[in-house]
Formats: structure tokens, C-alpha cells, sequence
């Protein structure tokens, strides 16, 4: 079963349809009525078998349980996401600094508030980390290394990068990715024995705060830089923020551990330059006179 | 000892002139400015694909050489020629880093975050609801903006195609 579950990965990662493989297998009415029963009409009464957790944890396991991968709802999303930010959290704690930690929140929410996804509850936060990345989750959730922060000389610049992985919230990058991981996975379990949607769910959710540090396609990586740098602009930030950025991730050696998943992860910042230079075009000369606040990006004791 | 001399600042010139000589290639057409800001004297421009020898940096401008004429432009005006130590052993360490499966295998240098430590990290619900707590509603984000003298604007979306 664990290498039926690999191949799922490696074909999500392939950016397979669930059903291009079904029909290679030719069951593909099959597979569409068991994946239908298992996610699209399941009983939302199935219970769960977490049951040596605490309370609170159970109802996490309820929430979790429940979720349509077909379709998932908004608090669905937020489920996962919030499950995959723990994990996250779970490697690397929150740097122990309430002042930074709510700069950062109103930073991050001011550059949300001119997305199309203002109703969402967003969360930021800073990891007590030293490799230089970020990670977002859906439903709202945006982490940030302090391996990163510290590179930072202005506000612009936490803006655009946050407005990097705002973008990848607003695009639902990181959840299409976990939805064709668990329909794959519905689909390819169906052949072997019938599995319950909650186990279904577990696994799902379970490498999700892998897949957050997955390399998404080159386009996602791509999209969320220049929606993010429009977002920042959006807030009255300098538009170049993100760019500098990305300017300096280019004088890191690249054998610096520091930034190992981040180069693994995402397209060279070279590339990343290029991409929103072409994008841009002479769009990005017409933003004109946002500010940097370099005073205001708060130090870190 | 003056030989000697003379061969120490020969080997000095001779790192401090490849240290100098980063270079790229002009993206676009642009002007060449006499300074680092939008509204500074032309001074000159570029074609796109032009060679250009990078001199120095400050903020988002680029002070370039190309054709004899020196000026600033914008970093995204500029590529940087994919071509120094650090970025050659880059580009190979990303292209060899993982095998076929997009499974990292290896990584060099101090150890950081990796997506095995993401794997096999446990849920951790107190810090969980420690991030929770420093959530900030729209209007105070919104008040917090306008203290830094931040105004909303709209812009939409950029619309040029990638490659």
C-alpha cells in the first residue's frame, strides 16, 4: 500500500489528472462511482478513529474527517490548512516574539485586504528557523523563516514577499495539489480494498505539510510573484519589494543548507526575475509612488 | 621582495577584475539614468538583448555599462548571466538534489529545514493556537497601513505573457 501511495505522489507531482489514470487502467466508471461515494455524497456521520486524543483534538479529527476533497467548502479548506500549518509548526515553533509576531499579522493582513480573498481569516506568523523560506497553507495560513526575515531591510519587502504567499492562497495552489493527491489515492485504494474516508483523509492531510514544501509547478511559482508584487503595490507598497528580494536570494551560495528546499522547491531567482520582468512589462513603470518604510520593519531582539 | 611585491598585486588586480565583471543582458529597452530614481536625466538606453556589465546595485536600480555608456536602470531591465561559481554549482546541486520521484536524496552544506523534517513533524496544537492568537482583524491592518501613511490603490493584475 505505501508504494501505491508513493506512486499517487509521484503522479500528482506529474500534474496527472486522477481520472487520465483511471482511464489508463480502463475502470474508469469504476473509479468515478467509488471516488464519488467515498468524497462527493459520503455519510458525514462516519466516525472517526481517533479516539486516545484530547477533546480538542478529536474535533480537529472530526473536521478533518468530513472534508469533500471533491469539492471542498471554504471551512474545509480552512481544516486543512490548518493542519498542514501545525505540522509545519511542529518542526519549527513560532519565534517567541509576541511584537514581531503581530507586526507581521498586521503587515500580512493589510497586503490580504487587496485580494479577492479579504474574507478569509489570515494568519502570519515567523518560525523560529534559519533557512531562508516561506511556506503557505490554504485557508489563510502564511509562514515565514526568520532565516528570511532577517534579510529583509524594509517593509516593502515583507510585503511582497508575503504577497508571494498570499497569492498561493488566493490561487488555491497548495489545496488543488492535495485534492488530486486524494482522489488519486481514493481512486488507486478502491482497487486494493475498500478504504474509509476518514483513514482516506488522514493520509491526505497527513504528507499535506509535505506538499507545502513541494515544488509546485514552475507557472504556480511564477503566478504568485507577480500577483504578489501587485498586491503589495495594491497596498501602497513600492512595487520592486518582492524583486529585491529575489536579488538577494541570488547572492546566497547555493550549497548554503540554508536555503536547500527553498532551491529545490521553487525555480532559481534568476528565472523568477526574468519571468515578472516579462510579465510586468512596462505595467510595473506605471506604479509609482509607493513607499518602502525601512524604519517601520520591526527588529528582532 | 619587490618581485615578489608586484606578483601579490598583479594576483590582487586579477581577483578584484573577476570579482567586478558580473554581467547579463538587457530584457527589455530602457534608459539608461543618471541616478537610482524614476524621474533622474537620461543619460542613454539599452536594447533589449544587449550585453551589459553590471557595476552596482542600490535598492531596486541597477548601475549598468553597455555600448560604452554607463547609467541606472530598473533590476528587472536586466538578466544576470547565469555564469558565476556560485550559481553553476547551484543550478547542478538543484538539477541533481533529487532523484526522479521529486524525493530530495541530498542536500549539502549545514543541514536547514528539509521536506523530511516536514514529513515526520507531529501536529503541534499549542503553537497551533499561539499563531491563532496573534491574528489581526481588516480594520485595525487597515489603521496600522494608514499610521505609515499607506493608501490603498488599484492596480490590476499584470497581463504579459511568460515564456
Amino acid at each position: 500500500m505505501n508504494k501505491t501511495l508513493k506512486q499517487a505522489i509521484a503522479l500528482a507531482l506529474c500534474s496527472s489528472l486522477a481520472w487520465g489514470t483511471a482511464s489508463a487502467l480502463d475502470l474508469k466508471g469504476v473509479l468515478k462511482d467509488a471516488v464519488n461515494d467515498q468524497l462527493g455524497t459520503g455519510s458525514k456521520t462516519e466516525p472517526t478513529t481517533a479516539n486516545n486524543d484530547t477533546q480538542s483534538n478529536a474535533s480537529t479529527q472530526d473536521k478533518l474527517a468530513n472534508i469533500n476533497w471533491k469539492n471542498p467548502s471554504r471551512e474545509d479548506e480552512i481544516a486543512v490548512g490548518r493542519n498542514v500549518t501545525g505540522t509545519i509548526l511542529g518542526a519549527a515553533p513560532l519565534v517567541n516574539d509576541a511584537q514581531l509576531q503581530q507586526y507581521v499579522n498586521k503587515v500580512g493582513r493589510w497586503v490580504a485586504s487587496q485580494s479577492e480573498r479579504a474574507d478569509l481569516p489570515w494568519h502570519f506568523g515567523v518560525i523560529d528557523s534559519n533557512d531562508v523560506n516561506a511556506f503557505a497553507a490554504p485557508g489563510g495560513y502564511v509562514l515565514i523563516t526568520k532565516g528570511l526575515y532577517l534579510r529583509l531591510t524594509s517593509e516593502a519587502q515583507l510585503a511582497g514577499v508575503l504577497g508571494h504567499e498570499i497569492a498561493h492562497v488566493v490561487q488555491k495552489h497548495h489545496l488543488k495539489v492535495m485534492q488530486k493527491q486524494a482522489l488519486l489515492d481514493a481512486g488507486t485504494s478502491f482497487l486494493k480494498e475498500k478504504i474509509s474516508k476518514n483513514k482516506l483523509t488522514q493520509r491526505a492531510v497527513s504528507t499535506g505539510a509535505e506538499i507545502s514544501a513541494r515544488n509546485l509547478d514552475k507557472s504556480a511559482e511564477f503566478e504568485a510573484d507577480s500577483m504578489g508584487t501587485v498586491l503589495a503595490a495594491r497596498a501602497g507598497y513600492e512595487a520592486y519589494g518582492l524583486a529585491e528580494v529575489l536579488q538577494d536570494m541570488e547572492t546566497i551560495n547555493n550549497n548554503d543548507g540554508s536555503v536547500a528546499l527553498l532551491f529545490q522547491t521553487h525555480p532559481h531567482p534568476d528565472d523568477r526575475l526574468a519571468q515578472l520582468s516579462l510579465v510586468s512589462g512596462d505595467q510595473m513603470d506605471k506604479i509609482s509612488g509607493g513607499k518602502t518604510l525601512e524604519n517601520r520593519l520591526y527588529k528582532l531582539k | 621582495m619587490i618581485k615578489k611585491h608586484i606578483l601579490w598585486l598583479l594576483t590582487a588586480f586579477a581577483c578584484s577584475q573577476a570579482a567586478a565583471a558580473e554581467t547579463g543582458v538587457a530584457l527589455k529597452a530602457d534608459q539608461l539614468r543618471a541616478e537610482s530614481f524614476s524621474d533622474a536625466k537620461v543619460v542613454g538606453s539599452v536594447n533589449k538583448n544587449d550585453a551589459v556589465e553590471i557595476l552596482n546595485k542600490k535598492g531596486a536600480w541597477l548601475q549598468i555599462k553597455s555600448a560604452g555608456k554607463t547609467g541606472w536602470v530598473r533590476l528587472l531591465t536586466v538578466k544576470r548571466n547565469n555564469t558565476g561559481g556560485n550559481n553553476v554549482a547551484g543550478v547542478v546541486g538543484v538539477a541533481t538534489g533529487r532523484s526522479g520521484t521529486g524525493k530530495v536524496v541530498s542536500t549539502t552544506g549545514i543541514r536547514g529545514l528539509s521536506a523530511e523534517d516536514l514529513k515526520t513533524a507531529q501536529f503541534n496544537e499549542a503553537e497551533t493556537k499561539k499563531l491563532e492568537s496573534y491574528t489581526v482583524n481588516a480594520d485595525d491592518a487597515k489603521q496600522f497601513a494608514s499610521n505609515g501613511g499607506l493608501s490603498n490603490r488599484t492596480y490590476p493584475y499584470f497581463t504579459g505573457s511568460a515564456q
